[in-house]
């Protein structure tokens, strides 16, 4: 068990050491180099000159990735001269409001995707079933932002439920719950039906798998009742894929989540990137660039550790 | 040696009855292939058989609903929103369907060199591959898109050298897992090379997957030019495309201007539809070909 | 005696495809006695699970059931769903094939034998503990107090077998059913469930209905013997005197096609079991009956009783009719010109994975293996899962890294790159356990027995056409197929075409791992004839891998017996049969099917 354990965490940390040098690699990319990154496009010859021989950006590249390493472990995620601000400081903000966004999202599909993933796969082969699975294949093929605007033009503007915007009250420093709420309303449902297409649909198929497996019937033969056998035996084994594939769809609900956030006009880090992606403000790029791949890396460690948790066979690898 | 039976018993009984499944028997490829079909149309020949100048302005008939004369209606300009559309679908064509044949080949041919070679050059390559999955493809195109100048060409580059690591890793496995199997050994016994191998064995088994993925990956494509045109990193202006109307569309919202938001939400949906109807329809028939 | 199990003229339909239901199994009767084992045999697609199955009602859904099924008085077929599912479990135990898949992986043991306990009886889990700490104790599981909380894939092939029954065992059924429960496990693990089964029978007075198609497997403990053919009764009677005389000319082949120690030729029944569809109207064997007469094709033959069995047959064999005890004579101290020598060969792996990736298992060692081939000869390497003999074979045909040396005609062949090392490789065929997996399922299966001819240089398309006809023709198949996809024909087919791709290369060694283990034992029979035809003709040599001591015996030389990867014993095989040297040898041997002149 602390084996399987330790050896995840030591290739998520080597999947992090080759995201921090693939961004390293991509700041400087950027027009100008890391300069640029930390004083901004708008800055002149000279005081990149300056700045250069300051911060040792002449230096040798590696000296300078190890400089970068420095700052990241320090916290210093540079310097946005359009904003104004350290980007570090910039972001918390953001970020806050993007994780309970996509957690409420992950929630609730994760629950919608059971559910609907259970009767998919019990009633297999049957209209429900076949239903079920029209239903993802359209879902899933409606892309986010056409979803996102009609969900405005009904709810929003037809009727005025919901607000449209959300920019004002979550840029308070404590907003309150019924603020987050009605402005996540749309957005959580956007990423809901998305998501849910695709994850129960997986479900659905790894719970039919379980139910064809010989176990199920060795279950019957002992006189276990359906319900028991579904629950006691099959939910169990068929969590363990479920879990993976929560684990996988995080890029996909980033994708997803930056442009519903800009539909949405929602404070979180997509909206961030987008504007920064606009007005190039590109220290503000990076940063985000990274906080999303490690969030990513994160996020599939904690999908692994709970399925090796949930693995008896695991442990004994 | 014992036949696969699934007892079914306890298992609910299907409320209604069977003629819902003769419904859904309908073949799924067929509808893929008549949608896909619609909007090759659309894209490709439409836009030469419709008179209109898209760009034309028509200031007196700004945010007309559908009428004779502008059959889709009219945008905030006063340009015929059909015209728009199909313009829209030729620009987006013109640069998804390249772009996703660019993924499909370095896809592959990533993923054969690290499934074929040996032990170290997979481990390092899959490693790189891992970190890069990490990153969600549309936040590294909006990155890249905001570095480069936009046109056709540097966008078709940039989508095509995105997406390819989800087909890679799905290449790399698939050779990594037939490579083992008996009627690879014996072939090697009987006196055939690597490359024999490759060709005469692992892509035949594989073209099914491959044709599959293929097809989903033009629909990955158009989704994500239609995605960066939505934030104004796709298509640059004067142009147009699917996305980018709506975006327009998005602006005015508060006007209910259903007419703008509809038509190329759903010529996008459609697109989409059609990549995943064809790719599923593909994957039924020729089952998994194992 | 009170019969724990009545059917009268059951039947079973299945929906199969468009065309509705097709009957499966037709008019089956028999009766089994407390404490009785009754055997029923029959090839797969013969109806025997599903009969089976039926008595717990676990068919798929369309089935439809006629006759009547009595429990110990019980009527079956009148129960409702609920009542059914009190009787499975309770008043009937069930035992499956493949122990690791008929366990849940992600619980315990404990829990799963106790769910078998508390399902019908109810009651604290303490309780139901105890009972399963019982159970694992009267299977047979050595210390079970340790082993309660432990998963399924923490035991051996052998004790989940074990499980299995504990846990059918229970409510204390007045019934067992077990499918083909040990088909799969090795000889030596298969004949102590076999043991275990009959003692349990015995001491609880239990019922036991035992579904397999290997009528060997049974020779010892069955009570009564019922033979299913296409779905219908064929024979079936006291097993004693089944054994001493076989009536009909199925029962009779079937005994005779499986192979014993020291049997001089296997008997094989040609032509296939007729598909459920496609079912003569009259005796449904008499397609393939070597006594075959018009009559036959009229009605379904009624049954005939003589002695203690009784017989579906218009022509029954007589009384002491064509048993084979004829013991082999194979000729002793040929010398054969040595042709591949292998010296010191080890196998060592450092990571699992690769080809032999079995899922967290260790894969097998080999250490100080040598042995030389002559050119003609048949080496048998014997061993159960694990002994290395697989990893063997891999070994000597340069598929796998090795330490050691394989010389083939004096070169050794591990010096070898590039253009010479596959010239040399061809000379060493291999023909797999899994026929279908063997070939390229998108190639069409003329151009899988043309793929060496291709390799070996250009031929010209009619040359190719012209060889590969003769080539299919040598094994018995009809040119015909070779337009045919490999899933369009069956296991025995595919084998052949195996062997047919195997001698295009024009070998002079064949490996053959496990090259029988996949098919009925009918199919088996044809196949290790026609290896052996080959043999002779073509001066062919053979290394057999098996874990079927009496199939090695039936085509081998020399036998080497393998135990945890190293030849333990090697020697001429009627030599070793007779006096075997090593403790694990003669295990084996004892655990083999033997002539019937020698049982009991």
């Amino acid at each position: 068990m602390i084996r399987m354990i330790t050896t995840r965490l030591a290739s998520s940390s080597l999947s992090i050491v080759i995201l921090v040098t693939l961004v390293f690699v991509m700041a400087h990319l950027t027009p100008g180099g890391p300069a640029y990154s930390i004083l901004g496009m708008k800055a002149t010859a000279s005081s990149v000159a300056q700045l250069n021989a300051r911060l040792g950006l002449d230096a040798p590249l590696w000296k300078q990735y190890a400089i970068w390493w420095w700052h990241l472990l320090h916290g210093q995620l540079g310097y946005s001269y359009l904003l104004n601000r350290p980007v570090g400081q910039l972001l918390w903000q953001y970020e806050r409001n993007t994780l309970v966004f996509y957690i409420s999202a992950i929630v609730i599909s994760t629950a919608l995707s059971i559910g609907l993933g259970l009767l998919q796969g019990v009633y297999y082969g049957r209209w429900p079933a076949k239903l079920i699975s029209a239903l993802q294949l359209g879902f899933y093929a409606l892309p986010p932002f056409f979803v996102a605007a009609m969900l405005v033009l009904w709810f929003a503007v037809q009727l005025p439920l919901f607000p449209a915007s959300g920019i004002t009250d979550l840029r308070a420093a404590h907003p309150s719950i019924g603020a987050y709420i009605a402005h996540l309303a749309l957005p959580v449902t956007t990423i809901t039906l998305l998501t849910v297409a695709s994850l129960s649909r997986y479900f659905g198929e790894a719970v039919r798998e379980e139910l064809g497996k010989d176990y199920v019937r060795t279950a019957m033969a002992k006189g276990v009742s359906f319900p028991s056998i579904l629950f006691r035996h099959v939910l169990r084994n068929a969590l363990r894929p479920l879990v993976t594939m929560i684990g996988l769809s995080f890029p996909y609900i980033f994708t997803g989540g930056v442009i519903v956030e800009s539909v949405f006009n929602y404070p979180g880090l997509g909206w961030l990137m987008w504007r920064s992606a606009l007005s190039q403000d590109y220290p503000v790029l990076i940063a985000i660039v990274l906080i999303i791949g490690l969030l990513t890396v994160i996020g599939n460690l904690l999908a692994d550790l709970v399925n090796g948790l949930l693995d008896p066979r695991a442990s004994y690898e | 040696m014992s036949e696969q039976i699934i007892p079914a018993q306890g298992l609910p009984a299907a409320p209604l009855g069977s003629w819902v499944a003769w419904i859904t028997q309908r073949s799924t490829l067929v509808a893929g292939l008549a949608i896909a079909g619609l909007i090759l149309f659309i894209g490709f020949v439409a836009p030469f058989l419709y008179p209109p100048d898209p760009f034309a302005i028509h200031p007196d008939h700004a945010l007309q609903a559908p009428s004779w004369a502008f059959p889709l209606g009219a945008d905030e300009l006063g340009r015929d929103e059909l015209a728009l559309l199909l313009s829209g679908g030729f620009a987006t064509l013109v640069v998804a369907l390249p772009a996703a044949a660019l993924a499909f080949i370095v896809g592959i041919a990533y993923g054969l060199t690290a499934g074929l070679g040996p032990a170290w050059a997979d481990r390092v390559m899959m490693r790189l591959l891992d970190a890069i999955l990490a990153l969600p493809s549309l936040i590294i195109l909006i990155f890249f898109a905001s570095l480069v100048t936009l046109n056709d060409t540097s966008l078709i580059l940039l989508l095509g050298l995105i997406s390819w690591p989800g087909l890679a890793r799905l290449v790399r496995n698939e050779t990594r897992a037939q490579r083992g199997r008996d009627f690879v050994l014996a072939a090697e016994q009987l006196g055939g090379g690597r490359f024999y191998i490759a060709r005469m064995h692992l892509v035949r088994v594989m073209a099914p997957v491959l044709v599959v993925n293929g097809t989903f990956m033009i629909g990955d494509s158009i989704f994500a030019f239609s995605a960066l045109s939505f934030l104004g990193l796709g298509v640059q202006p004067p142009q147009v495309s699917w996305g980018s109307l709506l975006e327009s569309a998005l602006d005015i919202i508060a006007l209910d201007p259903w007419w703008l938001i509809l038509p190329p939400g759903l010529l996008v949906f459609g697109a989409l539809l059609a990549a995943s109807l064809t790719g599923q329809g593909l994957l039924q028939r020729w089952g998994n070909g194992r | 005696m009170s019969d724990v199990l009545k059917l009268e003229n059951l039947s079973v339909s299945l929906p199969r495809g468009r065309a509705g239901n097709v009957a499966i199994l037709d008019e089956l009767n028999l009766t089994i006695g407390a404490g009785e084992m009754l055997a029923l045999v029959g090839e797969s697609g013969s109806g025997k699970t599903i009969a089976a199955l039926s008595v717990m009602r676990l068919l798929p859904r369309g089935a439809r059931v006629q006759g009547s099924i009595q429990l110990a008085g019980t009527e079956l077929t009148a129960l409702d769903d609920r009542a059914m599912r009190g009787v499975r479990g309770r008043d009937v135990g069930m035992v499956f094939q493949n122990p690791l898949a008929a366990l849940n992986p992600s619980r315990t043991v404990a829990a799963q034998i106790q769910e078998a306990w508390r399902v019908h009886k109810g009651g604290s889990i303490r309780a139901a503990r105890a009972r399963a700490l019982d159970l694992m104790g009267e299977v047979g599981i050595p210390q079970p107090a340790q082993r309660l909380d432990d998963y399924p894939h923490q035991f051996s092939g052998g004790m989940r077998q074990r499980v299995m029954i504990a846990m059918a065992l229970a409510c204390a059924p007045k019934l067992l059913i077990a499918d083909e429960p040990t088909t799969g496990l090795d000889p030596l693990i298969a004949r102590q469930i076999m043991q275990l089964i009959a003692r349990l029978r015995r001491e609880h007075a239990m019922g036991v209905l035992f579904v397999t198609h290997d009528l060997s497997v049974v020779e010892e403990h069955a009570d009564a013997i019922h033979v299913l053919y296409a779905g219908r009764s064929v024979e079936f009677g006291g097993a004693r005197q089944f054994f001493a005389h076989p009536r009909h000319p199925y029962s009779a082949a079937l005994l005779n096609s499986v192979a014993r120690l020291g049997q001089a030729r296997l008997q094989n029944i040609p032509g296939q079991l007729p598909e459920p569809e496609a079912r003569p109207a009259g005796c449904r064997f008499a397609p393939r009956c070597a006594y075959h007469q018009p009559a036959c094709d009229a009605a379904y033959p009624a049954l005939i009783a003589n002695g203690g069995t009784a017989a579906a047959c218009l022509f029954p064999l007589p009384a002491g009719g064509v048993l084979q005890a004829a013991p082999l004579a194979k000729p002793a101290g040929r010398n054969y010109a040595p042709q591949l020598e292998v010296q010191d060969l080890s196998v060592r792996y450092e990571e699992a994975g690769g080809w032999f990736g079995a899922g967290g298992k260790q894969p097998p060692t080999l250490q100080d293996v040598a042995f030389s081939l002559g050119k003609g000869e048949c080496l048998g390497v014997v061993g159960e899962s694990g002994s290395g003999k697989s990893t063997l074979g891999r070994a000597v045909l340069q598929m796998i890294p090795y330490g050691g040396h394989v010389l083939l005609d004096g070169h050794d062949l591990a010096g070898l790159h590039g253009p010479k090392r596959r010239a040399q490789r061809r000379r060493l065929q291999v023909v797999f356990q899994d026929p279908r997996e063997s070939m390229n399922p998108r190639l069409r299966i003329g151009d899988i027995v043309a793929e060496p001819l291709r390799l070996q240089g250009r031929i010209s398309q009619a040359e190719t056409r012209r060889r590969v006809a003769a080539l299919l023709g040598r094994v018995g198949l009809n040119p015909e197929l070779a337009l045919r996809l490999p899933s369009a024909v069956s296991g025995g087919q595919a084998q052949r075409i195996a062997i047919a791709r195997a001698l295009a290369a024009e070998p002079e060694v064949i490996v053959l791992d496990e090259p029988t283990s996949a098919l009925d034992v009918s199919t088996q029979a044809m196949l290790l004839n026609l290896l052996k035809d080959l043999g002779q003709s073509d001066a062919l040599s053979y290394i057999l891998i098996s874990h079927d001591f009496a199939v090695v015996s039936y085509m081998a030389d020399r036998i080497a017996v393998l135990n945890a990867g190293r030849i333990v014993e090697m020697n001429e095989t009627a030599r070793l049969i007779e006096a075997p040297q090593h403790r694990y040898t003669a295990a084996l041997i004892e655990a083999a099917p033997q002539l019937r002149s020698r049982s009991r």
